[in-house]
């Protein structure tokens, strides 16, 4: 019998990201700015309040005009956003070059001004591998229409994990398992041509270090590049410090103690009891179910400071403790 | 072999499942020679007769406030939030689920009321009291002929009532769950309401743990009440200089530093060894050890004051002449203990209450070196408190001659407090 489910604790990925999506609003985004109710103060005003009142007023009315500048910037005729409109179908779709890539789809080549760009940092899951973010500039993620004519500033991207193709993204999200070391992703048209300027392609190589040799657990790399990788530096198992565990009745070997972790750090935990059991990490909610004899690892990425408890449910015992700083 | 015990350990506090980090030997180190070099400075600088004027001190507030706070209106209606409050307690522990990631009952008890208490108490006094749902309820049949509880019971039953929610917080198996809790709160109905039968509401004065616990903290608010009644703003050393030297003032004062000093040891790994490898099975030792850390406290103090006895003959009750100066220590522990525990779990207790299914923690509101701060800055602020206290008392009962000599045992024992409580900081 388990104790009842422990609550997950959602967290951001981090603090700033999500919330700065949401944190200023547009002066407009506001409604009215408030004024004082005509009818209430009958008297003489008061030459500061009659100052104030104006204040509202060009507040607002700037508001208004910021709005109207924002919402339609150039044409004001259709609402077509960027991208969208009737006569993007002329658009540059760039020269083709004999140069191939390794699966031999031919180059297609644009100026530096019109050529995309692409970014990308990986930060550890805590549950093993990385996510991956890419940033990208002059370039829309079209799924819908690959396979059609090549359009600049269109396509999707392709995951080469380790030199070997792995996926397509159709957007800036993605999940890498544990186990690469490296990730390029290379820019593609809609025509599986790969975008490239100056004769190379667009694309972006990410060393996936394992989170103990970089405490802030991203490697972002320059922008479009094509230079060939340098051989990435022979990467500790990803799966960070094990800690060997066992447990014989009510006695903990070796017994309960502090491990020390840095922030970002991974830690492994292989726990063999000489019966069923679960194991929890108190803070991170992470479980896993022991059976006797055989060893259970749980590999968890310690990514919130404090003092966290390794505990199993049944026998009640304190395996150890996790000192996260 | 022994048997397995059937039951897990109970996680300290409760509820909470992240602990503070150990503190870092720079900040102990700081917080440690900061207390001696005060100790000692106060022995030297500060003033040579007494100062304090205890409940003759303070700075009137406006009638119109005075006449706010006593109206029998603004009365009832704490009464009745008192009530309120505890009747949405028992719905929830009653009818919610049996689980306490789930049910704000636990961390209503041990975050919101025994942790919320403290902030609620130093900035507006004995909230409790006027809180207190016990008291809604007797008021609803008050005996017809109280009897005056006899002055030698004091608040001792407090003393003891603290020592043993202290056990269900920091030792007693599924100290969360709904039997627990009900079985808890069943005693302290009885023990309450039976006394309160006899002695009317002035027994809650003297044996409800947590009114006598929020009374003693509200030595230390700014407001007050003088002698006359008439409510006061004052310096927290004359609210403390005023604390009523009633039998059981020792034992309250020693049981709250005790517990507390055994909620830091309780989370030392070689503790943690010791109650799972001991014969004894885990929770009589942690019984024992709450027990031992509570007389370790109290035995210190009276080692003190036997000291002062032998250096002053005229000194009549010693224990609880300074009684009063170990107060400031014993809240700088619980907010060095509690603090991040109010922060994180008392929001989200509220915000189960509130209907979050499923409710996060919110972030930690500092990080691990303010928190670090915090912590020694609270157990020094609570040491040079109590110095200067025990400083104004020793010097109005010692002759000039030997009251700098007389406060030595009482810096000594401070300085052996603060050192311990920066020490289980450590640990």
């Amino acid at each position: 019998m388990t104790r009842p489910s422990l609550r997950p604790v959602p967290r951001p990925p981090s603090p700033a990201g999500p919330r700065a999506l949401f944190g200023a609003a547009p002066p407009g985004a506001r409604g009215p700015a408030p004024r004082p109710a005509r009818g209430s103060a009958p008297g003489p005003v008061p030459r500061r309040a009659r100052r104030r009142r104006t204040a509202p007023l060009a507040a607002a009315a700037l508001a208004a005009v910021l709005l109207l500048a924002a919402g339609c910037g150039g044409r004001a005729t259709t609402h077509h956003k960027p991208g969208t409109g009737h006569e993007q179908a002329t658009g540059n779709g760039g020269t083709l070059l004999a140069a191939r890539d390794e699966s031999g789809h031919r180059l297609r080549e644009l100026p530096a001004a019109d050529a995309p760009s692409v970014r990308a940092e990986a930060r550890p899951d805590t549950e093993g591998g990385w996510n991956v973010h890419l940033t990208v500039e002059r370039f829309r993620f079209t799924p819908e229409s690959t396979g059609g004519g090549a359009l600049a500033g269109r396509g999707h991207a392709r995951l080469l994990v380790d030199g070997r193709e792995a996926a397509r993204a159709y957007g800036p999200w993605f999940h890498v398992p544990s186990g690469a070391r490296t990730l390029t992703v290379r820019l593609y048209a809609d025509d599986h041509t790969v975008w490239a300027t100056a004769g190379a392609p667009v694309q972006t190589t990410l060393t996936l270090t394992p989170s103990a040799q970089s405490p802030s657990a991203r490697t972002p790399s320059a922008g479009a590049s094509s230079a060939p990788t340098p051989s990435p530096p022979p990467a500790p198992t990803p799966t960070g410090r094990t800690l060997d565990i066992r447990v014989t009745g009510s006695t903990v070997t070796p017994a309960p103690s502090r491990v020390e972790l840095r922030k970002g750090e991974r830690i492994t935990l292989r726990v063999t009891a000489d019966r069923a059991d679960t194991v929890h990490v108190h803070g991170y909610d992470r479980e896993a179910a022991l059976a006797p004899g055989t060893p259970a690892t749980l590999t968890l990425t310690a990514d919130r400071t404090g003092l966290f408890e390794v505990e199993t449910h049944e026998s009640g015992l304190v395996l150890t403790q996790l000192v996260v700083r | 072999m022994t048997a397995l015990p059937p039951r897990p350990l109970p996680l300290a506090h409760g509820v909470g499942a992240q602990h503070d980090l150990p503190l870092s030997p720079f900040y102990a180190y700081a917080g440690a020679f900061t207390a001696l070099l005060v100790s000692f400075l106060g022995l030297g600088l500060l003033w040579s007769s007494s100062r304090f004027r205890g409940d003759r001190a303070g700075r009137p507030l406006p009638a119109p406030v005075q006449r706010l706070a006593d109206a029998p209106a603004t009365r009832t209606a704490l009464r009745l939030l008192g009530a309120a409050l505890a009747l949405l307690f028992l719905a929830h522990l009653l009818l919610g689920p049996d689980d306490p990631d789930r049910n704000p009952a636990p961390g209503a008890l041990y975050v919101l009321l025994w942790v919320g208490l403290v902030p609620a108490s130093l900035l507006l006094g004995p909230v409790w009291r006027l809180l207190n749902p016990l008291r809604a309820l007797l008021s609803l049949r008050p005996p017809a002929r109280p009897r005056p509880v006899p002055a030698a019971v004091g608040i001792r039953p407090a003393a003891a009532g603290l020592l043993l929610f202290a056990w269900l917080e920091l030792v007693a198996p599924d100290n969360t769950s709904r039997p627990v809790l009900l079985a808890a709160l069943a005693v302290h109905l009885a023990v309450q309401l039976l006394g309160a039968a006899r002695h009317g509401a002035a027994w809650f004065a003297h044996a409800d743990p947590f009114e006598v616990y929020s009374s003693l903290l509200a030595r230390l608010s700014p407001l007050g009440r003088r002698a006359d009644g008439r409510l006061i703003l004052r310096s927290p050393f004359n609210g403390l200089d005023a604390t009523p030297e009633t039998p059981g003032l020792v034992a309250a004062v020693c049981v709250l530093l005790g517990t507390t000093a055994y909620d830091g040891l309780s989370d030392n790994p070689r503790w943690i060894t010791t109650l799972q490898t001991s014969s004894l099975g885990p929770t009589p030792t942690a019984t024992l050890g709450l027990l031992a850390a509570v007389a370790l406290a109290a035995g210190c103090y009276g080692l003190c004051a036997g000291t002062l006895r032998l250096l002053n003959r005229a000194l009549a009750t010693p224990l609880t002449s300074f009684a009063h100066s170990l107060l400031p220590i014993a809240l700088g522990y619980l907010v060095a203990h509690y603090f991040s525990l109010l922060a994180v779990e008392g929001p989200r207790t509220v915000m189960m209450a509130a209907g979050t299914d499923n409710a996060p923690s919110p972030a930690p509101p500092l990080g691990p070196a303010g928190l670090a701060v915090l912590q020694v800055a609270a157990i020094v602020t609570g040491h040079v408190l109590g110095v200067v206290a025990a400083h104004d008392r020793s010097v109005r009962l010692f002759p000039p001659a030997r009251a700098v000599a007389g406060q030595l045992p009482l810096f000594a024992l401070m300085i052996a407090y603060t050192l311990g409580g920066i020490g289980l900081l450590i640990a």
